[in-house]
C-alpha cells in the first residue's frame, strides 16, 4: 500500500472514537437519505397506483373536447373499430368502454347529483378495482336494474342494498330526459372521496339506452401490460386511437398534477439531501479540524521535512475520503437494512388522504439503484469537498509557528 | 573554503514596534561545507530562531540567508519545500517522528517526498538504520522506542535524503547525558564519514566540547565565534 495511504489510514484511527462517531454521523445521514427516498418513491407509487389502478386506467380515449367540457354529446361512434385496434395490440392488457353522464340520483328520502357510468361488467373488472371495491352486495352482472353506488352516496341518500333509486339524466344530441328505476345491488368503497360520494355504475347497455348513444360511448379506459408504457405520449397505440376526432392520452397527460408532484418529489429529495449533506459536512469539517489541531506540531515537522502544501492537502483529502468510505459503508448497511425492512413490513401511517386520494395505511419503501450508487458517490464527493477547507488550513501552517520553541 | 551557509545582516524581530523583541539582530555568519558547528548560548539567546531562519522555516525581518549561494528568501513556498527536502535535514529536540509510522516508515517518508522508488527506499532504510545502530528496530513505532533510539531514527531520517546540511535544535536536550554524548559522537562520525555539514544548538557544556566550532549567541547577536 502506498505510504501516503498508510499514513492517512493510520491517522484516521489515531482517535478511533472520533472517527467512528463521525463515520456514524455520515452513515446516519446517508441512511436517512436512502430511507427518505425509498419512502417518497413508495408514496408516489401508491399515489400513481391509486390514480391509475383504482379506476381511471393508465390511458383513456375520448372524443376530443369531452374531457374539458364533459358534454355528453361528445361521444365516440366508432367503438367497434377502436376495440379492434385495442384487441390487436399486444401491449394492451385490457380496456373498458364507458358511457358517462351527469344526472340526478334520487332515493325515497333524498336526492343528489352525480356521475352515472355505464360499464361492461367483464371489461371493467379487467381495468379498474371496482369489483374489489365492493363492500356490500355484489358486483355488476350486466343486469338492467342493478346499480352500484359508493358508501358515501349510500349514506347521503340513506339507502341500503335492494333499495330503489331513480336515475334521471339528459339524453344526448338534445334529446329528452331519461328516467329509470334501479335497485341498489352493491355498495363500493374505493377510498377516494370523489368516487365514493359522486359516482354510480350501471350496465353499459343500460347506460347507452338511457343516453341514446346507440353503440357509442364516452370513454375507453385502458390498462397496459407494462404500466410504464403509458407514460410515453408518443406511443404508437395512442396515435392509432387518436383518429376520427378522438384523442388517446396516457395517465400523465390526463393527470398533469401527478406529473408535477413527481417533479416536486425529485426536488424534495434534493432538498432533504442538501440539508443532510450540509449537516454531515459541518460534522466532517469539525472532526477534521479537531484532528488537524491535535497534529499541528506534526504538520510543522512534515512541512519542515519538505512536504509541499499540495502534498499535505492530498494527505488530508485522502483522510477525508477514507472517512467518507467508512461512513458510506455504514450508511449503505443501515439504509439498506431499513429500506429492506420497511419494503417488507411497511411504515404504518394510518389512513390519510392526499389530493383526494386515499393512501394505503402502510407505505412500503422502494429501493432503487440510485440510492445505493449515486447517494454514496455524493457522500464521498461531499466528504472530500468538506475536507478542502481543513486541508488548505493545514497546508498554510507555518512550520516555525507550528513547531513553536523547537525547530 | 566556500561558504555553504551565509547570513548577511540577518534580523528577526517579534512583537509590535512598541514592544519589540529582537530575537536575532544583524547576524553575519558563514559556515563552510563539512563543518560540525554548535550554536550555543543561554535560553532566549536566538539559537532556535537562527536555525529556523537557516532552515527556511521562518522568514527574516530583514537581511539575507544564502544556502549554497541561493537566497532562500527569493524562493516560492513550493521551491522552499523542495529545497528543504533535498538539501536540509532536520533533527528536532523532541524527536518528532510521525507517531503512526514505524521508524523505517518515518525514514522512508522523506524519500517518498523525493520520489525515490519503493525498492530503493527499502534498501536505503536498511542501510541507514545500520549506520545509526538501529538494525532490527525499523518495524517499531516511536512509542516502542527509547528516547535515544527515537533520536537516532530522527538523525537517520535527516540523513537519508543525503542533504548538504543537517540542522539540529538541542538534539540532546531530552536525553540523559550518556545517551546524549553517544548521539553526538554518532553525529560527529557521520559528519566525518559522509562530509555532511552539521549545525546544532545546545547549552550543554559536555556536548559543546565535541563541536569543532562554537558560535556563542547572546541577546540575538554573535558574541564569540570560536574555532577549535
Amino acid at each position: 500500500m502506498p505510504l501516503t495511504l498508510v499514513l492517512a489510514y493510520r491517522n484516521l484511527f489515531r482517535n478511533t472514537r472520533r472517527t467512528v462517531l463521525t463515520s456514524l454521523m455520515i452513515g446516519c445521514c446517508l441512511a436517512a437519505l436512502i430511507l427518505t427516498d425509498g419512502v417518497i418513491k413508495g408514496m408516489l407509487d401508491v399515489m400513481i397506483d391509486s390514480v391509475t389502478q383504482t379506476f381511471a386506467g393508465e390511458g383513456q380515449v375520448h372524443r376530443k373536447g369531452f374531457r374539458d367540457s364533459l358534454d355528453t354529446d361528445l361521444y365516440m361512434n366508432n367503438i367497434d373499430e377502436l376495440e379492434a385496434t385495442l384487441k390487436a395490440d399486444k401491449s394492451i392488457a385490457g380496456y373498458s368502454v364507458r358511457t358517462i353522464a351527469g344526472g340526478m340520483i334520487s332515493s325515497s328520502y333524498h336526492m343528489t347529483g352525480g356521475a352515472i357510468y355505464g360499464v361492461s361488467a367483464e371489461q371493467e373488472a379487467g381495468v379498474s378495482k371496482l369489483k374489489q371495491a365492493i363492500i356490500q352486495g355484489s358486483y355488476l352482472s350486466d343486469g338492467d336494474a342493478e346499480i352500484l353506488i359508493g358508501k358515501g352516496m349510500a349514506e347521503l341518500l340513506e339507502v341500503d342494498l335492494g333499495d330503489r333509486l331513480v336515475v334521471t339524466l339528459a339524453q344526448v344530441d338534445g334529446g329528452d330526459l331519461s328516467q329509470a328505476l334501479f335497485r341498489v345491488s352493491g355498495i363500493f368503497q374505493f377510498g377516494m372521496r370523489e368516487l365514493d360520494e359522486n359516482v354510480t355504475f350501471i350496465s353499459l347497455a343500460r347506460g347507452r339506452e338511457l343516453l341514446g348513444t346507440g353503440q357509442g360511448a364516452h370513454e375507453i379506459a385502458i390498462r397496459f401490460v407494462n404500466a410504464e408504457d403509458a407514460e410515453d405520449s408518443n406511443l404508437p397505440i395512442f396515435k392509432q386511437l387518436s383518429r376520427n376526432g378522438n384523442e388517446a392520452l396516457g395517465w400523465l397527460e390526463i393527470n398533469p398534477q401527478i406529473g408535477a408532484m413527481i417533479e416536486m418529489v425529485d426536488y424534495s429529495t434534493l432538498i432533504v439531501g442538501l440539508v443532510l449533506y450540509l449537516l454531515a459536512a459541518l460534522g466532517i469539517i469539525n472532526s477534521m479540524f479537531m484532528s488537524i489541531y491535535e497534529r499541528i506540531y506534526e504538520f510543522g515537522v512534515i512541512k519542515a521535512l519538505g512536504t509541499r502544501p499540495g502534498q499535505l492537502i492530498q494527505l488530508i483529502l485522502i483522510e477525508a475520503l477514507l472517512l467518507g468510505i467508512l461512513g458510506s459503508i455504514i450508511g449503505l448497511a443501515l439504509g439498506g437494512a431499513l429500506t429492506w425492512y420497511f419494503s417488507v413490513h411497511g411504515i404504518p401511517l394510518g389512513e390519510f388522504e392526499f389530493e383526494g386520494i386515499s393512501l394505503a395505511d402502510k407505505i412500503r419503501t422502494i429501493p432503487a439503484v440510485n440510492q445505493f450508487v449515486v447517494f454514496p458517490i455524493w457522500v464521498l464527493v461531499l466528504t472530500v469537498v468538506a475536507g478542502i477547507y481543513p486541508a488548505i488550513f493545514a497546508s498554510r501552517i507555518v512550520p516555525s509557528r507550528a513547531l513553536q520553541r523547537a525547530l | 573554503m566556500e561558504s555553504l551557509i551565509k547570513t548577511t545582516q540577518l534580523c528577526r524581530y517579534f512583537g509590535t514596534e512598541a514592544i519589540q523583541v529582537k530575537a536575532l539582530d544583524h547576524v553575519d555568519l558563514e559556515i563552510s561545507s563539512g563543518e560540525f558547528t554548535a550554536i550555543v548560548g543561554p535560553s532566549g539567546s536566538g539559537k532556535s530562531t537562527l536555525l529556523n531562519l537557516i532552515g527556511g522555516l521562518d522568514n527574516p525581518t530583514s537581511g539575507k540567508v544564502e544556502l549554497g549561494g541561493t537566497d532562500i528568501a527569493k524562493m516560492t513556498g513550493t521551491e522552499l519545500s523542495n529545497f528543504r527536502r533535498d538539501h536540509i535535514g532536520f533533527v528536532f529536540q523532541a524527536y518528532n517522528l510521525i507517531p503512526v509510522l514505524s521508524a523505517a516508515e518515518n525514514i522512508e517518508y522523506v524519500m517518498l517526498l523525493q520520489g525515490v522508488a519503493a525498492t530503493e527506499r527499502k534498501q536505503k532504510v536498511e542501510e541507514i538504520l545500520e549506520k545509526v545502530g538501529m538494525q532490527g528496530l525499523g518495524d517499531r513505532r516511536p512509542a516502542e522506542l527509547s528516547g535515544g533510539q527515537q533520536q537516532r531514527a530522527a538523525v537517520a531520517r535527516a540523513l537519508v535524503s543525503k542533504p548538504d546540511i543537517i540542522l539540529a535544535d538541542e538534539p540532546t536536550a531530552n536525553l540523559d547525558s550518556k545517551t546524549g554524548i553517544g548521539l553526538l559522537d554518532m553525529m560527529k562520525q557521520l559528519n566525518e564519514e559522509l562530509n555532511v555539514t552539521f549545525v546544532f544548538s545546545t547549552h550543554d557544556e559536555k556536548i559543546m566540547e565535541r563541536a569543532r566550532r562554537l558560535i556563542h549567541l547572546a541577546d540575538g547577536e554573535i558574541e564569540e565565534d570560536e574555532i577549535r
